[in-house]
């Protein structure tokens, strides 16, 4: 009786998932139907519903991403293509279509920061946040048992090489997850959304413009000052523009 | 050329062409290197006392069969022992890539016989002269192992060394003569490279020494007559533009100490120069270090470089030849293309062959031989190509070009092979790859993109699972990780405790005494509730024992040894003689005599009694500081 209360109690528990994964599948089928048979617009808007019922699921980014190419809305497509990539970084679709898609925006930003501020962006865009901390808590989980050994073996040598290894790896991985929450949380990527956008000396429409930019152009959010954000270009321009100019890549 | 599918690994060995051989007989040997780029420098021989040796060139042959490419490389010397005896031929070092290979050792027996009598150069004069007619009779000489030879730069203008460069300005990968000639006027054995000539950034090639008539002449300088001899020469092949300095090397030698009086100056030329002199003269070793060498290599002109050049620089001949003119469809038709001539041989590549859309075209051979002519190095490079016609009706095999600088004119000079014409007839057999050809192919169609667009929609339903993987894996970890940090606080509070316990006993019954007055009450409250008779007695002995543990305990009192008296003098100097509560203590004392002599007539509320003073000493003790 006890057994079959339990079976009744997980069931329960599972049943709204199960019942939601039916629907969500049923809507992503549809979705890739329209896309097949050319109705972008209405695939769009099945795959933005399905991204706001899934917000973790990166084919769902990605296929919007692609409607949005064939719908000709450039910098929505590119700020999907980032979402997706923001959760399946080693996607090779997803790379190769942010690709493609960069190269037909009208403007382009050259990139002239440092090699290793380069290279530290790639490799941390090669892995997601969860993965890194996943990383860092396996990494403790085996130093812990290191540690609890120590004692349950009657006090050998706790600061043993091996435990100096995993010690060493610890500090490592902890360093790539400060790096990547810095990367996600501190340095906020946006993808400018209208066709023209102004950035400006300040932060409001008196301030001279500083440069022009157009949609797709990827940007660091490094301020905020009521409805203006001040921005980064990766040439190392940069300036003011209206929130309402940009969107964050954020999942 | 295209690379091979297999390349065989390197194998190295020498051999001699006879064992058994008599004094001043040659022998030839042949060092062989297979399955190494055919790109190595000729291996250098330790000096042997007794046996004079000679490099005489070098061939390279390199082969496709099914698929694995073959190359052997083989390095010839003539060997010509100057002594009777057995000799050991150790082990010779052959550099391929950073790897360096060793032969086997090889023996030689040398008999007496015709030449056995002059014998007297076996040292090696300089040319190392095999001729036994210039030779006085004498016994043979060897050089004793462990010399302390003098350095003796520009010290004596009796002897010296002049390493002398045919050219100082060339061009690249032109061929550059390095003539080693010795100035002496004594009695004067050649001895071989103390230190080799240091030569890096130079494609090498030594001058075989085995000419009978050596180059030595008579020759005047600064008023004094010397005899000069070539005794090395070397071709070298500047492979990059730029100022280069070739540190020559030392050369050793032995002399007799005396030199000649001018006098006896001819006679002594005829006769003992580079011959050994006589026996049993006193000789002393000399180091001769000539001055380094300046080049200047000049890159080859950027102006009317043909397509076609590949970096030969010389003179070449070009002739080709086809085997078959006249073919089935998808039957091969061979090219053999012959480059001859003065230069950088070994180094030239196969011409490009121009892509051929009725063809498949495949690498078949390349073979090379060199050969040395006075001062210069030259050679023959020949490659195959094999063509094997798509379609039928008449074709041909285009012209080949083979482009190449000639230093002398200073200009480029390209050759092509002749229009071969072949008449292809028609198959029905399909296209089958030549199995030796495998690999070899020269053209194969790149695969290119046609156009550009973005990848096709993900049309797999995504699996909650692997969605989600790694977030649950995270999660696991999280708390795993919290709950062995718990665990590990926990057994790092109860190590701490155990060390502090093992150092201060009575700390640790101090500690510990709640804790057993706890379980005991427990047991006694489980004693109190029982109705048997027997209980009620053992309910009292037990409190007593429970209030001597936890008082003894407490002030770490002996538990066996410890009397009423003294419990009741510990506890009347903590709370004072006159405290309420000394007196429930010695009322609980009084509850368990007579529990124990009144044979079980205690009432219950008695236990009660015990029980909450038992329980209130402790409370109190517990709250007091000390």
């Amino acid at each position: 009786m006890k057994r079959l209360t339990w079976l009744l109690l997980i069931a329960l528990w599972f049943a709204p998932a199960v019942c939601t994964g039916a629907e969500t599948a049923k809507i992503f089928q549809e979705a890739n139907t329209s896309y097949r048979t050319g109705d972008h617009a209405k695939a769009a808007e099945l795959y933005e519903s399905l991204t706001e019922r899934e917000p973790g699921v990166a084919t769902f980014y990605y296929n919007l991403a692609n409607t949005y190419v064939r719908l000709g809305k450039l910098s929505r497509a590119i700020l999907n293509y980032e979402k997706a990539l923001r959760l399946d970084p080693r996607n090779g679709d997803v790379r190769e279509n942010l690709r493609y898609t960069r190269g037909l925006l009208e403007y382009r930003v050259e990139d002239t920061r440092n090699w290793y501020l380069k290279a530290t962006e790639v490799v941390l865009k090669y892995v997601t946040e969860r993965e890194v901390f996943a990383v860092v808590l396996a990494v403790l989980f085996v130093f812990l048992i290191g540690g609890i050994l120590f004692f349950l073996n009657g006090r050998g040598v706790f600061w043993n090489p091996w435990q100096q290894f995993v010690f060493v790896v610890l500090l490592l991985a902890a360093l790539v997850a400060f790096g990547k929450q810095v990367q996600s949380n501190v340095i906020r990527d946006a993808i400018v959304m209208q066709k023209e956008c102004e950035a400006r000396y300040g932060p409001s429409e008196h301030d001279q413009v500083a440069f022009r930019m157009g949609e797709g152009i990827k940007v660091f959010v490094m301020d905020r000052r009521e409805d203006w954000s001040r921005v980064l270009l990766t040439n190392g321009e940069s300036g003011w523009v209206k929130d309402s100019d940009i969107a964050e890549v954020k999942v | 050329m295209a690379p091979s599918l297999q390349a065989e690994e390197v194998r190295v060995s020498a051999s001699l062409n006879k064992r058994v051989v008599q004094v001043g007989e040659e022998v030839r040997l042949n060092i062989r290197i297979s399955g190494a780029n055919t790109n190595l420098q000729a291996p250098r021989l330790a000096q042997l006392a007794g046996v004079e040796a000679y490099y005489t060139g070098r061939a390279s042959h390199i082969a496709f069969v099914n698929g694995v490419s073959s190359s052997n490389v083989e390095f010839n010397y003539t060997l010509i022992p100057r002594a009777i005896g057995h000799f050991t031929l150790n082990p010779i070092d052959v550099q391929v890539g950073q790897s360096v290979f060793q032969t086997e050792a090889l023996e030689i027996e040398v008999s007496g016989g015709q030449s056995q009598a002059v014998g007297s150069q076996s040292q090696g004069p300089a040319q190392r002269v095999p001729s036994q007619s210039q030779m006085p009779p004498s016994v043979p000489q060897a050089v004793p192992q462990d010399q302390v030879f003098s350095a003796s730069p520009g010290t004596d203008d009796n002897i010296f060394v002049q390493a002398v460069v045919d050219r100082k300005t060339l061009y690249q990968n032109e061929q550059m003569l390095l003539t080693y000639s010795l100035y002496t006027r004594y009695d004067t054995r050649y001895e071989g490279f103390d230190k080799e000539p240091e030569t890096s950034g130079f494609w090498i090639e030594e001058f075989p020494m085995v000419d009978r008539d050596v180059p030595r002449e008579t020759v005047r300088m600064n008023g004094k007559r010397y005899v000069k001899a070539d005794v090395k020469k070397l071709a070298l092949f500047p492979t990059a533009p730029g100022n280069y300095t070739i540190q020559p090397g030392t050369l050793k030698v032995s002399i007799r100490e005396e030199p000649q009086g001018s006098n006896a100056f001819d006679e002594f030329f005829s006769d003992s120069f580079f011959t050994g002199g006589a026996f049993f003269a006193r000789r002393q070793n000399r180091l001769l270090v000539p001055p380094p060498i300046q080049l200047v290599v000049k890159p080859l002109p950027e102006n009317g470089k043909p397509a076609s050049f590949q970096g030969a620089v010389g003179a070449f001949r070009l002739s080709a030849t086809i085997d078959k003119d006249k073919v089935k469809q998808n039957e091969p038709v061979t090219l053999k293309m012959v480059i001859e001539g003065e230069g950088n041989i070994e180094t030239i590549t196969r011409p490009k062959v121009p892509v051929l859309t009725g063809f498949k075209t495949y690498d078949a051979d390349t073979n090379s031989k060199l050969f040395q002519a006075e001062n210069v190095i030259g050679g023959t490079k020949s490659f195959e190509i094999v063509f094997i016609p798509k379609e039928e009706g008449s074709s041909f095999v285009p012209p080949i070009e083979f482009s190449f600088f000639d230093p002398r004119q200073e200009k480029y000079v390209t050759l092509k092979t002749p229009n071969f014409p072949i008449q292809v007839e028609h198959s029905d057999q399909n296209f089958q790859m030549p199995q030796e050809l495998a690999g070899n192919a020269i053209f194969q169609k790149q695969v290119k993109s046609e156009g550009k667009d973005i990848r096709y929609i993900d049309e797999k339903v995504p699996e909650a699972f692997s969605a989600h993987a790694v977030d649950w894996i995270y999660t696991i970890l999280l708390w795993g990780d919290l709950l062995l940090l718990a665990f590990l606080l926990l057994l790092w509070m109860k190590d701490r405790q155990d060390r502090l316990f093992s150092k201060d006993q009575a700390l640790r019954r101090r500690k510990t005494a709640r804790g057993a007055a706890s379980a005991n009450m427990n047991r006694l409250k489980k004693l109190a509730h029982s109705s048997k008779e027997e209980d009620d007695v053992a309910f009292f002995v037990e409190l007593e024992k429970a209030m001597i543990q936890y008082l003894a305990d407490k002030w770490n009192l002996s538990t066996y040894g410890v009397t009423r008296q003294d419990l009741e003098e510990t506890l009347t100097a903590h709370f004072g003689a006159e405290d309420a509560h000394l007196k429930d203590v010695f009322e609980l004392y009084r509850l368990c005599d007579e529990s124990r002599f009144g044979k079980g007539s205690v009432p219950q509320a008695s236990k009660k009694i015990g029980l909450k003073i038992f329980q209130d000493t402790v409370n109190r003790i517990e709250r007091m500081r000390k």
